[in-house]
């Protein structure tokens, strides 16, 4: 079987993505389980003109920075083509991949959280697990 | 172009350029999920011109681990998961919401990517197809219907780029016919080049200076199809100009010696010498230096027999290549290894790097021929 790698975009550059990544889960409290949707999970600051980020999540704060990717993460999409001909020997519809952006740098929160004291509760809480490393590629 | 906390910014854009001295609130998405047809595939940014042009697609059946290629390059596809919450913001325009959506929201939680790391293709399946059916006569048209391949069945089955699997169809001397790419079988190969020097001869034609058109003609004549007429000329000769071909001493030679083991088995030395000076044609020269990687010398008390062994049907990976050569015999000197690894090619391990991988090298005295044994 052969996917093709479809990318209707031609010439022109492909949508930048972004990435938000932090150690550990973050998890939603029971309440809000089956209501996610449009969910605020935390505030992303930047608080003076260098990539360095905060993000506040419920009771507890991130420190980050933005760092470009050393090789670039293309978004691709899965697409199933319908056939017209239904007597194709087997089954399974072809399937084709869509390029439908591109992410060249992420915001990374690799520290542990610091806890903030008179913050207003949160639906967000976030959960961190033992120090787990961070991948360094 | 001042932009404020809750600009018309949105999606990745905002997560991307949020102004120094400001902060944006980021939700999950309205369509937030896990996203399966979603994939995030690392890629060197030299590959990205590839992708742009559409010339990458990945291969394999279903039971095979799926590789990229791209028209030149094969690349082994390994999914590197993460502990870490990898969130997916993508930008505004995609995945569009009616009402007043949030301004940065997650789409998903990427649980890894897909790396790739170059690898060899592999090419063994193509063999394996090909010599399922094997042309044997020009059979105009009663095909058989199985174990044929056009081009198209070959890039679904073979994890191989597009320049990977054309130059292994030429080492296995495949030709187009009728659609598909087939091995033609040895024997009738045979009877087409004796044809073919059989007419030169007649002819009074130079086999170093052969006229393309009178040759597949001459071969027409005696009910050989145009397409192996050629394909006999692009296996043992060589185009000098124009339409005019050379044929290639050392692979006619080589040819002849292949025939002759095949019908005799292991011979010794000097009857297998004799037939094969009295088989090729005149003004070609036979040496035994021609059949390095196709034959193999066993002394047997004072006897030196020999036997057909040839590199192209030994596995194109190194691993199975070195167990299958010390199947055959357990030392290799390396006048005699060297020829049969000297194709292999893995991406980022030098020949010296295989042999210190897949073999043990002695050496009696500093001055004695190195043997390799089996590590």
């Amino acid at each position: 079987m052969e996917i093709k790698l479809k990318c209707s975009c031609g010439e022109s550059s492909w949508p930048e993505w972004a990435i938000i990544e932090l150690q550990g889960v973050v998890e939603v409290q029971p309440a809000f389980q089956d209501r996610m949707q449009n969910l605020q999970i935390g505030l992303l600051c930047r608080p003076s003109s260098q990539e360095t980020y905060t993000f506040t999540v419920g009771y507890h704060e991130l420190s980050g920075s933005k760092i470009p990717l050393k090789k670039p993460l293309l978004v691709l999409k899965k697409k199933m083509i319908k056939s017209d001909m239904e007597i194709d020997q087997n089954d399974s519809s072809r399937v084709e991949l869509e390029v439908v952006g591109i992410i060249r740098q992420r915001i990374l929160f690799k520290t542990r959280p610091k806890a903030l004291i008179s913050e207003p509760q949160s639906a967000v809480k976030e959960k961190v697990r033992a120090p787990c490393p961070v991948v360094e590629k | 172009m001042e932009k404020t906390e809750f600009g018309c910014t949105k999606g990745a854009e905002a997560v991307l350029n949020v102004p120094p001295k400001s902060s944006i609130p980021i939700s999950y998405h309205p369509f937030f999920g896990p996203h399966d047809d979603l994939l995030l595939l690392e890629l060197d940014e030299k590959l990205l011109p590839d992708v742009i042009n559409q010339r990458v697609s990945f291969r394999g059946e279903s039971n095979e681990d799926a590789v990229l290629c791209t028209k030149s390059k094969t690349y082994a596809v390994k999914f590197v998961g993460t502990s870490n919450s990898v969130f997916l913001v993508p930008p505004s325009d995609q995945f569009e919401v009616d009402g007043n959506p949030p301004i940065a929201s997650v789409i998903k939680v990427a649980p890894g990517t897909m790396e790739l790391v170059e690898v060899a293709p592999k090419i063994d399946k193509l063999r394996t197809l090909l010599l399922e059916n094997l042309y044997r006569y020009d059979e105009d048209d009663q095909m058989h219907d199985s174990g044929l391949y056009q081009w198209n069945d070959l890039t679904d089955r073979v994890q191989a780029s597009d320049e990977e699997l054309k130059s292994a169809l030429r080492v296995l001397s495949a030709v187009e016919i009728n659609g598909y790419w087939r091995i033609v079988d040895d024997k009738y190969m045979d009877q087409v080049l004796k044809m073919l020097i059989n007419n030169s001869i007649l002819n009074d034609w130079s086999l170093s200076s052969l006229d393309e058109n009178k040759v597949v003609e001459s071969l027409v004549n005696e009910g050989y199809s145009r397409v192996i007429a050629h394909h006999c000329l692009e296996v043992y000769g060589s185009k000098t100009n124009g339409s005019v071909w050379e044929l290639d001493k050392k692979r006619v030679c080589v040819h002849f010696a292949r025939v002759i083991l095949l019908d005799n088995g292991k011979m010794k030395m000097e009857s297998f010498m004799e037939e094969w000076i009295s088989k090729v044609p005149g003004g070609m020269v036979a040496s035994l230096d021609m059949l390095e990687g196709e034959i193999l010398v066993e002394k047997l008390g004072i006897q030196s027999w020999v036997y057909a062994f040839s590199v192209f049907s030994l596995p194109s990976d190194p691993a199975n290549r070195f167990s299958r050569l010390f199947q055959e015999r357990a030392k290799w000197e390396w006048k005699d290894l060297h020829s049969y690894i000297r194709d292999l090619s893995v991406p980022g391990l030098t020949s010296d790097g295989l042999l210190l991988k897949y073999t043990r090298r002695t050496q009696p005295t500093a001055d004695a021929e190195p043997v390799f044994t089996a590590r």
